[in-house]
């Protein structure tokens, strides 16, 4: 599903964010990738999204060769994945419905099938009173909401989360963990950044760790901290 | 693209039009106010150039024969005028005619041509051009016809408004494209602003997959609104004052007369219309470009 071959990024400022990084993912896994900011976990989503292109190395994407991908192509790519950012990045001038509609309009979907998907969608996400509200109108946790009823609304086989609780209160973000894990459960591919610890920890999925540019840890139902590393560091 | 793709795209230009009323109200005065100077220069334009061919239409030379030729000897004459390629048209203009304007000419001192017939009046043909840059030519060659008496034009004159005509065509094309120059680059500016003021949204639409051309035509519809209403209101104050100016010039005696409000209309019309489309769809892909580089 997602497979990086020995990437590294280089910044044109000189930064490496990104060191020689093998990842594969696999269909239907959830995983956390966490590291402090600046670790590289947001160049690794990036790059993923192709907003940037790695140094050296190969990145695969839903059967994307992405490094090799052509301007003109990004938008396909990106349709393929459903994608919930910290911010929420929902247009403030369109309704909830004209939000996640537009997420199919971009793919010349027909009427009826928008008339269809969006509704469900927003059940899934627990917003269908909301339809006919501005994102303006709604608190953090139901702009997230939304969001994630838009990155869902295509049926994508990946979903990316970068910080998509960062901006909510604990209990708001709990809601938005279980959506994920149910969407996971349907069997979306779903990848998610954080430095929540509470989170990870509770989750028990697999937990990449990222630290300076390089995985310092992959691990089936992980943590977010290694305590056989922290027993190194006191030892 | 798909029909429904389109009418989104359309639909979402008005909406947007809409939404953003106060800055989309300040851009179209932006177009109004450039196209009310360009409308000017254009009134203008049309106006000399509708006069210098006024000038040029009129007669310049008169080719005047012997007054003692029969017709056989003047109808020689009329065939070679008749026959030079380099003539558009000519009038004939009789002994009879001929006293008459003399007549005319000399008012109350009608009485020094008293009693005199009309038979040393000399036959003349008012001769007209297809090119005016030839007249010294065929003036010459006019000249040498067995039976022509003199040949009368004025080469100051018709040097005169050939300088005209030429300055005013090109003077004018270089205003008009300075003109235009100018209002794009407010207008494009102008459309930054709301273009800058939704480069949030426009990044959105690039991160959930959007087409450049799928972000692009909604702006460009913005564009064309804007550019089109500018357009409509500059053409009504236009008309407005040429009509009332026109009405003014015409219960006056005048030497220079005015092109007629319709044809006025209709050349403003088109030269709007394009301009507004134009503007308003260059000035949106210049303005939205930067911002889709994500």
């Amino acid at each position: 599903m997602v497979e990086f071959r020995s990437v590294t990024k280089e910044y044109s400022n000189g930064t490496v964010a990104l060191n020689d990084i093998n990842l594969n993912l696999d269909k239907g896994e959830f995983a956390f990738i966490v590291g402090h900011s600046g670790s590289g976990k947001s160049t690794m989503l990036k790059l993923i999204l192709k907003e940037e292109d790695p140094t050296a190395g190969e990145v695969f994407v839903n059967g994307y060769n992405v490094s090799a991908l052509k301007r003109k192509e990004i938008p396909y790519l990106r349709r393929s994945l459903g994608v919930v950012f910290q911010d929420f990045r929902l247009l403030p001038n369109k309704t909830v419905y004209e939000n996640v509609a537009f997420a199919m309009q971009i793919t010349e979907a027909l009427p009826r099938e928008i008339r269809r998907q969006v509704p469900m969608s927003l059940a899934l996400v627990g917003l269908s009173k909301k339809a006919n509200v501005y994102p303006g109108q709604l608190s953090g946790g139901e702009q997230q909401r939304v969001a994630l009823a838009r990155a869902l609304v295509n049926n994508p086989a990946l979903l990316i989360a970068d910080e998509p609780t960062g901006n909510l209160d604990p209990e708001t973000s709990w809601e938005i963990m279980k959506l994920l894990s149910e969407v996971n459960y349907r069997g979306t591919t779903v990848i998610v950044a954080t430095h929540e610890k509470n989170i990870v920890d509770s989750m028990k999925k697999r937990v990449i760790a990222i630290d300076k540019g390089v995985i310092v840890r992959d691990q089936e139902k992980g943590q977010y901290e290694d305590e056989v590393k922290n027993y190194k560091v006191y030892s | 693209m798909k029909l429904r793709t389109t009418k989104y795209i359309v639909k979402e230009g008005f909406i947007n039009t809409y939404r953003n009323l106060l800055m989309s109200l300040a851009s179209v005065g932006v177009v109004t106010a450039s196209m009310i100077i360009l409308g000017v220069f254009l009134v203008i334009a049309l106006n000399l150039s509708y006069n210098t061919q006024k000038l040029k239409e009129q007669p310049q030379i008169q080719v005047f024969c012997e007054p003692e030729l029969d017709d056989e000897q003047i109808r020689t004459i009329e065939k070679s005028i008749k026959n030079d390629s380099r003539v558009k048209k000519y009038t004939y203009v009789s002994k009879q005619e001929a006293l008459k304007k003399a007549k005319e000419m000399l008012g109350d001192d009608q009485d020094v041509v008293e009693g005199l017939g009309d038979d040393f009046m000399p036959v003349s043909f008012i001769v007209e051009l297809n090119n005016l840059k030839e007249s010294q030519n065929v003036v010459s060659a006019f000249k040498s016809i067995q039976g022509v008496g003199n040949v009368r034009y004025s080469q100051e004159r018709i040097d005169f408004i050939l300088n005209i005509a030429t300055w005013v065509q090109v003077g004018n094309l270089a205003l008009i494209i300075i003109l235009l120059a100018v209002a794009m680059f407010i207008i494009s500016n102008t459309i930054k602003l709301t273009v800058f003021a939704r480069r949030k949204e426009i990044n959105i639409m690039k991160y959930i997959g959007a087409t450049d051309w799928f972000i692009r035509w909604p702006f460009i519809v913005e564009g064309v609104i804007i550019g089109l209403a500018g357009a409509a209101i500059g053409f009504v104050a236009i008309s407005i004052v040429y009509g009332i100016l026109w009405g003014k010039v015409a219960e006056g005696v005048n030497i220079f007369s005015l092109v007629s409000l319709g044809e006025i209309q209709f050349n403003v019309t088109y030269t709007f219309v394009l301009v507004g489309i134009g503007i308003g769809a260059i000035g949106s892909t210049i303005s939205i470009r930067k911002y889709l580089q994500v």
